[in-house]
């Protein structure tokens, strides 16, 4: 009897011998259990994960909770228009601010991060986004306190231990377990007068009040939080905005604000690069003397957050020109994050640019800590001395140095590099 | 010093050609006309435009500028209908453009002139050129529009021909020698250009125009037409893009 009989006999009774490549394994963890680094990643994600959980998990291991709110809030975004709201409480007590505020966070290591972000337990109960005016005091609580400009203490009752998964987004900074409360108390909140003023304003949008309280100096970590507990607007169109949502809500908004003056100035007289290292993410920003265009081209490694089993750099990218984009990035709230680190940068010189933003995420990026960490280094390379040539091609030389990714595969992707290089300008035949 | 009274359909023409392409203008005034010259914020395209004082019910002037917002001239224009007669008068001390349409009165402050350049028009030989009704090219926009974000202009001496081609459709608007006004073309030529700049030219230009294109080999592309009934000319120039791969 030949091995081809049993073969199709085999086939007779289960259907055919479906095709496996056995040269790749397909979840890598099962051989490595966070010992060999077979995935390529510098750290083990899941056991930095893990390590961080199992340091908050004893002091979280009850129904009780009592700790000072950073102040933080998360609005969830499942189940919209009815979603989970409530306050992010570590079990510590005094001045917890930074644990909620990216933009101190530049330079602190992932570990670091992902330490005291899981300390966060969230608590949430569920409310219909438009009808949280009158949703009860655990509602007028968190909005309490996601408007104070200090830590508030928190003693909150949930109606199973926290538990759950360790959220990790890459458009939200992360966090730790979650459980229903079943109510909370919280000790005075003090409030920023400018934020409660806007706060009280019924008639002022949300996009005034956003934009003239950043003139005033607020944080955007605080304009966000305010924003997504529904605190701004015209009364009758106040809601809550999963977090989400509101980071890149406001980044859009504030961007967009400073556009309509940055547009209007005159460009910058040399190219530049702004060159600036984190998390093992590679930031190459050049500017351009022209008009506003803009673009961010991320080139994510294998083995990096967003490419955990790639075995080729994925590039992707998204831009606009002059006069803007109308539907959503396809990189994401990152792509608003550092359109208004830009133009931040522009207004203060009073000067318009263009803007490429290249990003090399290597494999020491295990995971993604959020859109803060494009907004933040973003501004924070804008802080470093530029290089400055004459021309796009010297520009390019230096990224080549700069950057592992040939010169040739950034130009074609980009289409705002495309555009330059194939688009003539009038002036090129004055 | 400039005052005028002018047809609402003559100030429309102007707001529409030159809003297509810039927000605010300079216009510049002395004693034989208003004239304009503006490229647009990404320096692609161009607008050269002139309004023989003949283009006015009455008008008298000497030197000066007027910095306008174009949506404030649109404003005013959705005020009058198509015959009225609108007033423009410059308040020089308030720096102000004053606006009568019938019994309503409009007083806008200018824009500042200061930031907005005197672009220089390039002076470039373009070796054919050709007439057609701009209704036949509105149609041929409209069809190859949504294929690619470029079209290309290609003239020799049997016609031209208008050529859009995306990754999986073409669409194309071929005008052979009978179909246009006039062809002078020794060559062939070719040049590619920017969709959606190409496209709010052409719509931009008033119905029962006749269209002068001339065009080289990666060259700008000029268009000239008159606007106000032969009382105003307007040259359009759009820069090339290059295919270098």
């Amino acid at each position: 009897m030949s091995y081809q009989v049993s073969d199709v006999a085999i086939k007779e009774l289960f259907g055919p011998i479906e095709r496996t490549d056995n040269s790749m394994v397909s979840n890598l963890c099962v051989l490595c259990k966070g010992s060999k680094n077979l995935c390529g990643k510098d750290r083990c994600s899941l056991m930095v994960k893990y390590y961080a959980r199992s340091r908050t998990k004893p002091l979280i291991d009850s129904l009780d909770l009592a700790g000072s709110s950073p102040p933080g809030v998360f609005v969830g975004r499942y189940g919209y228009p009815k979603v989970d709201v409530g306050p992010l409480v570590p079990p510590d007590f005094g001045d917890t601010a930074f644990m909620d505020t990216p933009e101190g966070w530049v330079g602190k290591p992932i570990e670091d991060i992902c330490d005291f972000r899981f300390r966060l337990v969230r608590g949430k109960f569920r409310v219909g986004v438009k009808d949280f005016q009158n949703a009860g005091k655990m509602m007028d609580l968190t909005r309490d306190l996601a408007l104070s400009v200090n830590s508030v203490d928190v003693e909150a009752n949930f109606n199973k231990k926290p538990s759950g998964k360790i959220v990790l987004d890459d458009e939200i900074q992360p966090f730790g377990p979650s459980a229903r409360l079943n109510n909370f108390d919280i000790t005075n909140p003090k409030y920023d007068h400018k934020v409660e003023k806007a706060f009280y304003d019924t008639d002022m949008k949300a996009v005034e009040a956003v934009t003239s309280l950043y003139k005033d100096g607020v944080l955007i970590s605080k304009l966000q939080k305010a924003f997504s507990i529904g605190a701004f607007g015209v009364e009758r169109n106040r809601r809550l905005v999963p977090t989400r949502w509101s980071i890149t809500a406001v980044d859009d908004t504030l961007g967009k604000d400073l556009l309509r003056s940055t547009k209007t100035f005159p460009p910058i007289g040399e190219w530049r690069i702004y060159d600036w290292d984190q998390l093992d993410n590679r930031w190459c920003v050049m500017l351009m003397p022209t008009s506003w265009r803009y673009e961010l081209i991320e080139a994510w490694y294998p083995n990096t957050a967003w490419n955990p089993m790639g075995k080729q750099i994925e590039v992707i990218s998204s831009h606009e020109l002059f006069d803007g984009r109308k539907d959503y990035a396809e990189i994401g709230g990152c792509y608003y994050a550092a359109r208004l680190a830009v133009n931040e940068l522009l207004m203060k010189e009073r000067r318009t640019a263009g803007a490429v933003i290249f990003r090399e995420a290597h494999p020491g990026y295990i995971m993604p800590v959020g859109v803060w960490n494009v907004r933040e280094n973003v501004r924070r390379a804008l802080l470093e001395q530029p290089s400055k040539f004459n021309s796009l091609n010297e520009a390019l030389v230096h990224l080549g140095n700069r950057m592992d990714i040939p010169v040739r595969r950034w130009l074609s992707t980009s289409e705002v590099l495309k555009d330059f290089l194939r688009q003539r300008r009038i002036d090129d035949y004055v | 010093m400039f005052q005028s009274k002018l047809r609402s359909e003559t100030l429309k023409g102007v707001v529409d050609v030159v809003s297509t392409l810039i927000d605010e203008a300079k216009f510049v005034i002395d004693a034989n006309g208003v004239s304009l010259k503006a490229v647009d914020p990404a320096h692609v395209a161009m607008i050269d435009l002139h309004l023989d004082k003949a283009a006015f019910e009455q008008f008298s002037a000497n030197d000066t500028e007027l910095g306008l917002d174009l949506d404030k001239l649109r404003d005013v224009l959705r005020l009058s209908k198509s015959g009225d007669l609108i007033e423009m008068r410059q308040d020089e001390e308030r720096n102000r453009l004053v606006i009568s349409v019938g019994n309503i009165t409009r007083r806008m402050n200018l824009v500042s002139t200061e930031g907005m350049s005197d672009p220089k028009v390039p002076n470039i030989t373009l070796p054919a050129k050709l007439s057609v009704n701009i209704e036949e090219l509105q149609r041929g926009i409209k069809a190859a529009e949504s294929i690619s974000d470029h079209i290309s202009l290609n003239a020799n001496p049997d016609g031209f021909e208008l050529i859009s081609e995306g990754d999986t459709d073409l669409v194309s608007l071929k005008l052979p020698k009978d179909l246009l006004v006039s062809l002078d073309c020794k060559d062939p030529v070719r040049s590619l250009y920017p969709m959606d700049y190409f496209s709010n030219l052409i719509r931009a230009i008033p119905a029962g125009t006749v269209l002068s294109i001339n065009i080289g080999n990666d060259l700008p592309v000029r268009l000239d037409f008159e606007i106000a009934g032969g009382k105003g000319k307007v040259k359009y120039l759009l820069a090339p893009r290059i295919e270098n791969d």
